[in-house]
């Protein structure tokens, strides 16, 4: 009697925010040999290992990322970056849009609130992440979310860190998510 | 994914099944996590055990009712029927908890405090008119109330604070003496000699934030702290600011007769500074420059004369357009070339001057006693007004960056001439100020403010106080009118704490000062404030780097270059520059 529950097409966006540059300037500034990498995926997936991409997760025909203003929404692919580099499809999930909508709402009063935005730590990809998860079960592709660890290492990275630190990123075009009255 | 869940999982098994023995089954217990967005906890249930149950063994350390649960596992919502196993819930797996909230009525305030409680800098431009709006709702009950009845004898009838502020902004800008005198006021002058505040309530406007994105090298600029040093300082003297300005009316001029120039005028001017202009008096009126520009638009097709143009430019500083002078307080020191930057760095410094401008006009009201009596009385009575107070974008900003830079905000108080010969009360401020701070950002405080019968509960306390203190003053050592001082300095940065207001009326006319009551208060005021004490930063650790290098370079002097690297943000040079001023010769 189990009536099939909907399912919901759940997709991943990637951003490359530096268009290719970082392609060609991080071999001279983290200091890692250019050439070939193992992986593909071409540019985003480049720029995700450069540590400049920016992600958000797709779900209920909308768009869903975190940043420094907090988790924020709008129609997909409606921030200022345009229409995203690379879609990842994360496959479907039963969870309603009640449910997701609430869901959020608690994420964002404790583990994704504005303040704790970290570029390095807790990033818009910790988000993606997290949300991934919950929806299907699967987490977003491994060379987005371990970035960060990978510029860290570097001498760079290190030195850079303090200043990154302070960096917020804020992405025009989304409204701060509230949880009265629902989401458009 | 498996359904035959016989994974080695076992280490839990043997103890059970040779104490059961002769079970039938042997459900294997399995680990499994369960998440939620707050939390998350560890469960043992029974391999074989179905949803139900394990949503009652939920219930139970969640305290939730099992019909609130919301299980969900790999994007699946698990229904009380199935099994564990059906979904392939293994040891070691997590699954994900979503809790309904019954009554949304609930959320409501809950949201609306943590909207007042949010910081100024993310606040959206959304929320602010949503602040405003139910303000204006409030005007007409405000205005019924014959508040601010005081505010108005001084020829000021807002009916919001943020009415209030603008016409306070309006009134000071029409008259230059005024200006001139609350630029004297040390109050003032310790707050603007601080680059990190100036920064920090310019950031924290959202149209600037906007302005910002559109344009980075405003956010160059301002967070250069050579210009912000030179501008704070023009700001402080009108001559040199008629001067600049004079300079730079004659540069515009001269590119205007420039072929070309001045279209390339025109642009600059409506893409960089009409939206900076309107973004910084939207709330004070229109733009002086708009006549400027709709009598030319209007002619916009004609060449551009060869000849010098001799018209006069619109007079900022005219009466009826009294607001708008507040842009005379700008002016970069760096403008001389009259290049884009120039006027960009002119027109966002309007913006912050603007600012400041506020401070002070705060600062002078809150000094006239009649004025700040009646106004706490009616921030008393009405619990909206404080809250619209404390919300209004200023205020939420200045007190933020006061309480990350606890030693500004003792340096303020401590300018304050109110404080001036009273090194004792100094002292006692600089120990409660730290304490106030807090208590004054925690959301429990604001909600605490604008419960009228805590406030109410709260002044029948301090009147008791009082009474006690006048029959019984051996039993509490006196009353310490440095309250009412506290009281009078803490309205300006928002609101007094709320036992001090009764105490303003005694202070005006006691005079002496009982140290020993004050630790009776400070006990008092650390209950209130709930000992949440973050760690802020101290300036000796950021200026670490800094402070090296100048006693490298032969300043010994430790407290006056921490003052140095505290006045100029960090930069060495700048401080050198002031400690060298500073050096008997």
């Amino acid at each position: 009697m189990a009536e099939p529950a909907a399912l919901h097409p759940v997709q991943l966006y990637v951003y490359d925010l530096s268009k290719g540059m970082a392609r060609r300037l991080s071999p001279v500034m983290l200091g890692e040999a250019p050439g070939p990498r193992g992986g593909g995926g071409g540019g985003p997936a480049r720029a995700a290992r450069r540590g400049s991409a920016h992600t958000s997760i797709i779900v209920h025909k909308d768009e869903f990322f975190f940043d420094s203003g907090g988790i924020s929404s709008c129609a997909p692919g409606g921030t200022l970056l345009g229409p995203p580099d690379l879609v990842v499809d994360l496959g479907n999930t039963e969870v309603t849009e009640e449910l997701f909508l609430e869901y959020l709402s608690s994420l964002g009063e404790s583990m994704f609130r504005s303040e704790s935005y970290n570029i390095f730590e807790h990033n818009c990809n910790t988000f993606s992440n997290e949300v991934a998860q919950f929806l299907t079960g699967r987490k977003i592709p491994s060379y987005i979310t371990d970035l960060p660890s990978e510029v860290l290492a570097t001498p760079f990275g290190q030195a850079l860190r303090p200043l990154l630190d302070t960096i917020q990123i804020q992405t025009p075009g989304g409204n701060a998510f509230s949880r009265h009255n629902g989401q458009s | 994914m498996s359904e035959s869940a016989e994974s080695p999982v076992g280490a839990h098994t043997p103890p059970e099944s040779s104490a059961q023995g002769s079970t039938a089954a042997e459900p294997r217990i399995i680990k499994v996590t369960v998440k939620t967005p707050k939390e998350k906890k560890e469960f043992a249930v029974p391999e074989t055990s179905n949803v139900q149950q394990f949503k009652e063994e939920i219930s139970k350390r969640f305290k939730s009712h099992a019909d609130q649960l919301v299980l969900i596992f790999a994007g699946k919502i698990l229904k009380d029927q199935d099994t564990l196993i059906q979904h392939g819930i293994h040891d070691g797996l997590t699954v994900h908890l979503v809790i309904k909230t019954q009554n949304r009525s609930q959320d409501h305030p809950a949201q609306q405090t943590h909207a007042t409680g949010s910081t100024a800098t993310a606040s959206i431009s959304s929320s602010n008119t949503s602040t405003s709006t139910s303000t204006n709702s409030n005007s007409s009950g405000l205005g019924g109330l014959g508040s601010l009845a005081s505010l108005s004898s001084l020829g000021l009838n807002a009916s919001n604070f943020s009415e209030l502020q603008s016409q306070m902004q309006q009134q000071l800008m029409s008259n230059p003496e005024v200006m001139v005198q609350i630029m004297e006021n040390p109050f003032v002058q310790s707050m603007l000699s601080s680059p990190d505040l100036m920064r920090q309530l310019i950031m924290a406007n959202p149209q600037m934030q906007q302005l910002i994105q559109r344009n980075p090298e405003i956010s160059h600029m301002l967070n250069n702290p050579d210009i912000m040093r030179q501008t704070l300082e023009l700001a402080r003297n009108p001559a040199m600011m008629q001067e600049m300005m004079r300079n730079q009316d004659r540069a515009l001029s001269n590119l205007e007769s420039i072929p070309g120039g001045y279209n390339a005028l025109r642009r600059m001017y409506t893409d960089i500074q009409e939206p900076m202009l309107n973004a910084a008096q939207e709330q004070f009126g229109g733009n002086p420059f708009a006549s400027l520009v709709s009598n030319v638009s209007s002619g916009g097709d004609i060449q551009p004369s060869r000849t010098e143009n001799r018209d006069p430019l619109p007079n900022p500083w005219a009466p009826q357009s009294s607001s708008q002078s507040s842009t005379t307080a700008s002016t970069s020191s760096e403008s001389s070339g009259g290049s884009n930057i120039g006027n960009s760095t002119s027109a966002s410094m309007r913006q912050s001057s603007a600012i400041p401008n506020l401070g002070p006009g705060l600062g002078g009201v809150m000094f006239n006693t009649p004025g700040i009596q009646s106004l706490l009385q009616q921030i008393t009575e009405n619990p909206q007004l404080m809250q619209n107070m404390l919300s209004a974008p200023y205020m939420r900003s200045m007190m933020q960056s006061l309480s990350q830079n606890p030693d500004l905000a003792a340096q303020m108080m401590l300018n304050n001439p109110l404080f001036a010969g009273n090194p004792q009360l100094q002292e006692q401020m600089r120990q409660q100020l730290h304490t106030y701070l807090q208590q004054m950002q925690s959301p429990d405080t604001l909600s605490a403010m604008s419960n009228s019968r805590a406030m109410q509960a709260l002044l029948q306390i301090q009147q008791g106080l009082q009474t006690l203190a006048t029959e019984a003053p051996g039993l509490i050592p006196g009353f310490n009118p440095g309250l009412g001082g506290f009281g009078s300095t803490g309205v300006p940065t928002g609101s007094a704490v709320p036992s001090s207001i009764p105490s303003e009326n005694t202070s005006l006319a006691s005079g002496a000062i009982e140290p020993g009551h004050q630790q009776f208060v400070q006990q008092m005021l650390q209950a209130l404030a709930g000992a949440n004490v973050q760690q802020l930063q101290n300036p000796e650790v950021r200026f670490q780097q800094q402070l090296e290098q100048l006693n490298a370079m032969g300043f010994l002097n430790h407290e006056a270059n921490l003052q140095a690297l505290i006045a100029t943000g960090g930069d060495i040079s700048a401080a050198i520059e002031r400690l060298l001023g500073s050096q008997p010769s």
